[in-house]
């Protein structure tokens, strides 16, 4: 398994799956055509990054820092880490919420799962760790057969994967920034370019990395699509709204009957461990890279203090949120992803004047229709954040 | 200060006056004024000239998109506010930029560099300059590099929230820089520094540097010294790197390591690979490294390694310890010499010590030890740690079944082994899944 892959695998966390089944409780089968262009939308832009690790040999953060000096690279990493760190809540309000599904409090279930976390990467050897929660990642598949016996109208599923639709109201608008927020995700960008530097692909063997790319795009994609058609077919024709994990798990029903809610936990709990077991971890590194501070758990406290704190906080922060009585943890989950996708064309812009200078890639610029593609990329998410914010200014 | 002086090359040395001290984040887009204060323009980037090792500023850039700078002669005054000319501003008197000068903001600013006494890679938060005047003339020169906290704070403009914490400064002599200068500029033996560092933190600081760079540095690098180093790498690290370098080159280089260490890594390339590398090598090393590929791993015979001292019988103490001093550079270890009969088998050993204090005309085999504790290439790992430590030795030799010496395993050989690095089992590359099980 290659970087796109797993980086795909990474992204259907917390976060993704309750932005999924949010917009297709409200929205139905008509948020479905947002998925086509996306796909092509993620496999250029993940493309990019894995040609920029394998060109140059270095990350991201490292880049934006050699290229755009201290100053631009301080607000860029202030971004992530707050970006980040609302997804790493966005990943322990999805251990609260997969725990009390099971019974559990998350004043018992947070801060035993902050401290396994933080103590497992730390003792750990990650390469075991990954591969469990890459192999229970495939409880998603579950959603494509609970979509295909809850009998959703085919006709209409297919109508909504190609025809458009939009609205100016403005919870609509909020939906649609939160699903390409989170689909593409800009942490996502600086994690899959370190994978490629860490595995030393190279221009040589890069043709292969390709293929791993458009295949993990389009896996993200489908369990995404399939999310959407399942929670389509069970809440959407009942008027059900996702307001709790509780009803989220309604739409694994047709599959897993009584079951559903127990399905839906385990892999809610997952995908929420598996996140936020590689979030804080990268997010130190990233910035502990960009400054030029020593990073690694190959090195002691001693040697990395800086490092270690930030994971360390990084953590506390992201589970005490989650602790304050009464926060709605759907919320928590759904809102970080609109976060996400608002930051995104910051990324990509980033990314693409770093792309197309010649100094550093040579002959390996980008082509004409890749810029195309990620300009109207950014666009379009500037265009939708800024409807997003005046209708909720001013609703229609 | 006068110390680093004398580095520069500066003559006079003791008539050296410093007119200032500078951060080039304090003048960077400081204003430029001329004689009658017209703003002329910024210092955007400061052009700098190497005489010798050492480099001296030769002018200001003043304005974006231009290629061609003020002398640094014209500049009278220099302070935190801005810079101040002598005379008045003339474009007739700007001189461009020559093949051996390049803007040291924009090559060095935010780069990495490695810092040979801390021996770490390093990124560049600003630069410390001079500016001295000796009887004859005025020089500007770039001394160290600031790589800590504060000078991070004073690009973000907020150095007064760190000003308790010292300067983390590395003196311009301790650089060690990575990045090229220009094609026409990259000096000879640039990287000779290099090599005074320790092969196991030379090789440390490879393995932090980007594929490109890694390749580079070990190019450059003495073969002897870039083998040492490169024995000390990680696998994963050594792969690509021989992945990346020209194949008559890597191929040079594992003929420097020691046979064994090459062998264990042909054994992990590709077989096409592989065969091209042994077929570029020297045909004798090339057969050794062949035969203990044969191996199977975990093994004595795959740990093994064939240069050790072999002595025969009838040698006096005094023959043996000048022919010693021919054979020591090749051997892996000469605190052990193996007595071997004309059929190769192994008849005897004789510590060094033993040798040393024996007289001069004795023949060793009347001083050898003929109880030998010895492993058969079949046996494995465990059974060579077994005998290393119950009978405390520092290698043991290996012989097949009619017992003939084949080779020595060393101490360190099998500790490695053992005990892995550390940093081997959880660095941050462990996050994702190795590559060796990608491909």
């Amino acid at each position: 398994m290659g970087p796109g892959i797993i980086t795909s695998n990474v992204d259907n966390d917390a976060g993704g799956i309750t932005t999924y089944s949010v917009a297709g409780a409200a929205l139905g089968y008509k948020c479905l055509w947002i998925f086509l262009p996306m796909i092509v939308a993620l496999v250029v832009i993940q493309e990019m990054c894995t040609r920029m690790g394998a060109v140059t040999g270095k990350g991201l953060a490292d880049l934006v820092r050699e290229r755009f000096g201290v100053k631009i690279t301080f607000y860029a990493m202030v971004g992530l880490l707050l970006g980040n760190l609302g997804n790493i809540m966005s990943e322990f309000a999805g251990v609260a919420a997969s725990m009390e599904l099971f019974g559990v409090s998350k004043y018992i279930s947070l801060p035993l799962a902050a401290l396994f976390t933080w103590w497992l990467v730390l003792r750990w050897s990650y390469r075991v760790v990954e591969r469990v929660f890459l192999a229970a990642c495939l409880i998603y598949f579950c959603y494509i057969f609970s979509g295909y016996l809850a009998r959703p109208q085919w006709g209409e599923v297919a109508r909504g994967l190609v025809v458009p639709s939009f609205s100016f109201d403005s919870s609509y608008l909020v939906i649609l920034v939160g699903l390409i927020g989170t689909t593409i995700a800009p942490w996502m960008q600086f994690y899959i370019q370190s994978a490629v530097v860490e595995k030393g692909i190279t221009v040589k063997d890069y043709a292969y990395t390709k293929y791993d790319v458009i295949v993990g795009s389009i896996m993200v994609n489908l369990v995404a699509v399939f999310i959407v058609i399942s929670c389509a077919a069970t809440l959407h024709v009942q008027g059900i709204k996702v307001d709790s994990a509780q009803e989220a798990a309604l739409a694994l029903a047709p599959l897993a009957g009584t079951w559903a809610s127990t399905l839906f936990a385990i892999g809610l709990l997952n995908a929420s461990l598996f996140s936020a077991s590689i979030l804080p971890l990268s997010t130190a590194y990233f910035l502990c890279e960009a400054f030029g501070i020593e990073a690694g758990i190959d090195k002691s406290w001693d040697e990395a203090p800086a490092f270690y704190w930030l994971y360390t906080i990084l953590i506390v922060v992201g589970a005490g949120v989650i602790l304050i009585p009464k926060i709605s943890l759907i919320a928590v989950m759904f809102w970080s992803q609109v976060i996400n996708g608002v930051m995104l064309p910051f990324v990509l812009i980033f990314m693409l004047i770093l792309i197309n200078n010649k100094d550093l890639m040579g002959d390996h610029v980008n082509g004409r229709t890749f810029n195309l593609i990620s300009w109207i990329t950014v666009a379009v998410m500037i265009i939708l954040t800024l409807l997003m914010v005046v209708t909720s200014l001013f609703p229609v | 200060m006068k110390h680093n002086l004398r580095h520069k090359g500066i003559r006079g040395l003791d008539k050296v006056q410093i007119l200032g001290e500078y951060f080039f984040s304090n003048i960077h887009k400081k204003p430029i004024y001329d004689i009658e204060w017209h703003t002329i323009g910024q210092l955007r980037d400061l052009a700098v000239h190497w005489e010798g090792d050492f480099p001296k500023v030769t002018g200001i850039k003043y304005a974006k998109g231009v290629q061609s700078h003020i002398p640094i002669e014209q500049v009278n005054k220099i302070t935190h506010r801005g810079i101040e000319l002598k005379g008045k501003f003339s474009e007739s008197e700007l001189i461009p930029l020559q093949p051996d000068e390049i803007y040291m903001g924009k090559w060095l600013m935010d780069k990495q560099i490695i810092d040979l006494k801390g021996s770490k890679v390093v990124r560049v938060n600003d630069i410390k300059l001079f500016w001295v005047q000796t009887p004859e003339r005025r020089y500007l020169v770039p001394t160290a590099v600031d790589i800590g906290l504060r000078g991070l704070a004073r690009r973000l403009g907020v150095e007064f929230l760190f000003k308790k914490r010292e300067h983390h400064l590395v003196w311009w002599q301790f650089i060690q820089h990575l990045e090229e200068k220009t094609a026409s500029l990259k000096l000879t033996g640039d990287r000779s520094q290099l090599d005074q560092l320790h092969p196991a933190d030379l090789a440390d600081l490879i393995e932090d540097l980007d594929y490109k760079k890694r390749t580079d540095i070990i190019e450059d690098l003495d073969l002897e010294i870039a083998a040492e180093a490169f024995a000390e790498m990680e696998l994963d690290t050594q792969l690509e790197i021989l992945d990346h370098m020209d194949s008559r080159q890597a191929s040079n280089l594992l003929e420097e390591m020691p046979p064994d260490e090459a062998a264990d890594l042909l054994g992990e390339l590709p077989e096409e690979k592989s065969a091209e590398l042994l077929k570029l090598m020297e045909p004798e090393e090339a057969q050794e490294v062949r035969e203990l590929m044969d191996y199977e791993e975990g093994t004595a015979g795959a740990l093994m390694t064939p240069e050790y001292i072999a002595l025969p019988p009838g040698l006096t103490v005094n023959e043996a310890i000048a022919k010693l001093r021919r054979l020591a550079s090749e051997a892996e270890t000469i605190y052990y010499l193996y007595i071997l009969d004309e059929n190769r088998t192994l008849s005897g050993v004789v510590s060094l010590r033993e040798l040393l204090v024996a007289t001069p005309v004795t023949k060793l085999q009347d001083i050898m030890r003929t109880r030998i504790i010895q492993v058969n290439v079949q046996d494995d790992v465990e059974r060579v740690a077994e005998l290393l430590n119950k009978y405390s030795l520092l290698a043991i030799p290996v012989v097949n079944a009619q017992e003939q010496m084949l080779g020595i395993i060393t101490v360190d050989d099998v500790l490695e082994i053992l005990i892995p690095d550390r940093s081997s089992l959880e660095t941050f590359s462990n996050f994702f899944v190795s590559k060796r099980t990608m491909k």
